[in-house]
């Protein structure tokens, strides 16, 4: 992991550095680069990643998302481009290393709860009222596959798959309750509580407990990569993506979440054009 | 940019809260209470207040009482429903006239509709506390674990009692149990006499650990255990004590053994190595407003100034064998028995026992094992109790 940012940030460093002098010599470099590549492409970019990890379409038992923020999310990329000849389509293939998070607070109501305590000796199961904070944090190792279209010398859109490898994942939060107060402001109860294995079952009111799921995400990940991209400059453009992925990041036999999160992340960006 | 990351946010926002679904029914279907205007109508012959658990309720009424015909009145989850069967058909149920010699049944429709509850409902002629044996025990509604009960063998259409509370409700949340012996109250074969009762101090696990309730020490108490409230005011969910006084009470006994467990715990969880473990037996007497029954708990139970006198074993030690104990009852400084009071039901008795001492703080030691058997209430003018078992 160590080694692969560091081999970006090098390559990042020696872009900038060979954009700023940007000598005759150079050029020349870039051109027998370009021929030796028989036609591709090669690009390096970054961006911010901004997006939700999210059941689609939000589950009833979700009654409001009192909170979100979306973290400091960063995609690091480098791709290689190809137009057909005579065309103003190409392909587009890209490796990118980037991380997909953010933190959520929602109200939910009857919400389907499975969950096994850390050493696995313990399992609680039921029907949760109250609210959640949730908080994601997945790096991935993704592989873009993407078909261009240049509609002019500035615009081009892009659309296509990709694949991701989750390298480190982590998703945690706490089911809490808040006080109820009574007229004199004493505490009488919270507002959260869980019903043991159904909504039939012995009602407890919670405070607080906190889960951590970070070792039971999915390592494979994939879905629909669309966007465009404007070119502000030979070697510059800027892009905006959107990431729409198509399998849940728990497996389907997960019990202690009931629905599929997928993450939906768009992506803010500008790409050196070698 | 800033503007942009702005819009962005918002558009996000925007896109989630609009996916917010149509808020569901409700799936619940308790009786959470009885009507207030009920329970005031029939005040005079109600002794304190119904126990209503998660499928069963009691009212404890005067001996004597026609329990013929009685129309209790009950509240709902919102939107639910309540019937029950009369002559073979489902009728709506709130507020209907049954006949309680026996116990009879009531079923609770969720308003969605997918779920259905049903509730024991008894009115009891209250048996007051005398020889308490552990015989009588059955598995929770789930068949997860055990709880006890009384048996008044003098109402035999409607025997059975529920005076004893225990934390297994709230032990199960721990999700640590695989099978009813691995609570910590569970009854165990080998007492003075048949059936015991045995508390082991347990482990909560990581959920128990979260929520700051690292073990759960096998108690066992006349009274009420409000799961409901255990993970947030762990103290006042016990309940402590029923107007079961048969008289002035003037000695607690039985007989225990008890084994400490070996590491010392505080509620971190921290090791205290200086700290050993103690079980804790005692009984109280407590005044009580019969007009409103407020049962003292795990906060208050032994420094309330509405203690009229504690039976309490100071210094249990770790006996090894079955061992008597024998307590007076102690009037507490300014405190007298009252004959006119306990006419009127102004007074509640608790037992209580626990397999670690500062349990109810969660400090103990994991695998403290309690066994007691045959407690008994002495009230006053019976035989002072002797180590030799009555014969029945």
């Amino acid at each position: 992991m160590k080694r692969i940012l560091f081999l970006l940030c090098l390559a990042m460093g020696l872009m900038n550095a060979t954009a700023q002098t940007g000598s005759e010599n150079q050029d020349h470099d870039f051109n027998l680069l370009k021929a030796a590549l028989k036609g591709w492409h090669v690009r390096l970019g970054a961006g911010f990643n901004l997006g939700g990890t999210s059941p689609m379409p939000l589950p009833r038992s979700i009654r409001a998302i009192d909170g979100y923020n979306p973290n400091l999310c960063i995609a690091i990329e480098g791709a290689a481009e190809k137009k057909f000849a005579g065309s103003d389509f190409g392909l587009q293939i890209g490796i990118r290393l980037e991380n997909k998070g953010m933190s959520t607070d929602a109200t939910v109501k009857n919400y389907h709860m499975e969950a096994v305590n850390a050493d696995g000796s313990g399992e609680i199961k039921g029907a949760f009222t109250g609210h959640v904070k949730t908080e994601v944090d997945n790096r991935y190792l993704s592989f873009p596959v993407l078909a261009t279209y240049d509609i002019n010398n500035r615009w081009r859109v892009s659309i296509g798959p990709y694949f991701a490898w989750m390298f480190d994942g982590k998703f945690t939060g706490e089911a809490y309750g808040k006080d109820i107060l009574n007229e004199d402001g004493v505490k009488i109860g919270t507002d959260a509580y869980i019903r043991d294995q159904n909504p039939t079952g012995e009602k407890a009111e919670v405070t607080r407990a906190t889960y951590d799921f970070s070792n039971d995400l999915r390592k494979f990940h994939w879905g629909i990569q669309a966007g465009g991209e404007f070119k502000a400059y030979k070697h510059l453009s800027i892009n905006l993506n959107l990431q729409w992925g198509l399998n849940s990041i728990f497996p389907s036999d997960f019990g202690s979440v009931t629905f599929a999160l997928y993450p939906i992340y768009g992506t803010l960006g500008f790409n050196y054009l070698f | 940019m800033n503007k942009f990351f702005t819009l962005t946010l918002l558009a996000f926002a925007l896109a989630f809260t609009s996916c917010i679904k149509e808020e569901a029914l409700n799936a619940e279907c308790d009786i959470t209470g009885v009507d207030s205007t009920w329970l005031q109508a029939h005040r005079t012959s109600l002794i304190g207040l119904p126990i209503i658990t998660n499928d069963y309720i009691s009212f404890s009424v005067q001996k004597g009482t026609d329990r013929t015909a009685l129309d209790p009145k009950f509240y709902l989850t919102p939107g639910a429903s309540i019937s029950a069967m009369v002559d073979g058909a489902a009728t709506p149920a709130n507020g209907i006239t049954r006949d309680f010699t026996t116990p009879q049944v009531y079923t609770v429709h969720s308003e969605d509709g997918a779920w259905q509850k049903n509730y024991t409902v008894a009115f009891n002629y209250p048996r007051p506390i005398t020889v308490c044996s552990f015989e009588h025990f059955a598995l929770d509604r789930e068949g997860r674990y055990y709880q006890w009960f009384e048996m008044d063998e003098n109402d035999m259409d409607n025997p059975r009692r529920d005076y004893w509370g225990s934390g297994n409700a709230g032990f199960k949340l721990s999700g640590m149990a695989q099978q009813p012996s691995d609570y910590p109250s569970s009854p165990d074969p080998l007492g003075v006499r048949g059936n015991c009762l045995k508390l082991v101090t347990r482990d909560t696990g990581g959920f128990g650990k979260g929520a700051k309730m690292p073990i759960a020490a096998g108690n066992i108490f006349i009274g009420e255990f409000k799961a409901a409230q255990a993970m947030v005011f762990p103290r006042k969910a016990t309940r402590f004590g029923l107007q079961l006084v048969g008289g002035e009470p003037i000695w607690f006994s039985g007989f225990y053994k008890y084994t400490a467990g070996e590491v010392f715990t505080d509620v971190e969880l921290k090791v205290c190595p200086d700290r050993h473990d103690t079980c804790d037996i005692y009984a109280v007497l407590y005044e009580v407003d019969p007009d409103k029954f407020v049962a003292l708990n795990g906060d208050d139970v032994l420094t309330s100034d509405r203690v009229v006198s504690i039976a309490r074993i100071a210094d249990p030690g770790e006996p090894q064998e079955w061992t008597f104990f024998k307590e007076p009852f102690v009037l507490q400084p300014g405190k007298a028995f009252d004959q006119t009071r306990l006419m009127n039901d102004g007074y509640a008795i608790a037992i209580v026992a626990s397999s670690s001492r500062q349990g109810h703080y969660f400090e103990g030691a994991v695998g403290s094992t309690l066994y007691i058997d045959e407690l008994r209430i002495t009230w006053s003018g019976e035989d002072e109790p002797t180590p030799a078992l009555p014969q029945n």
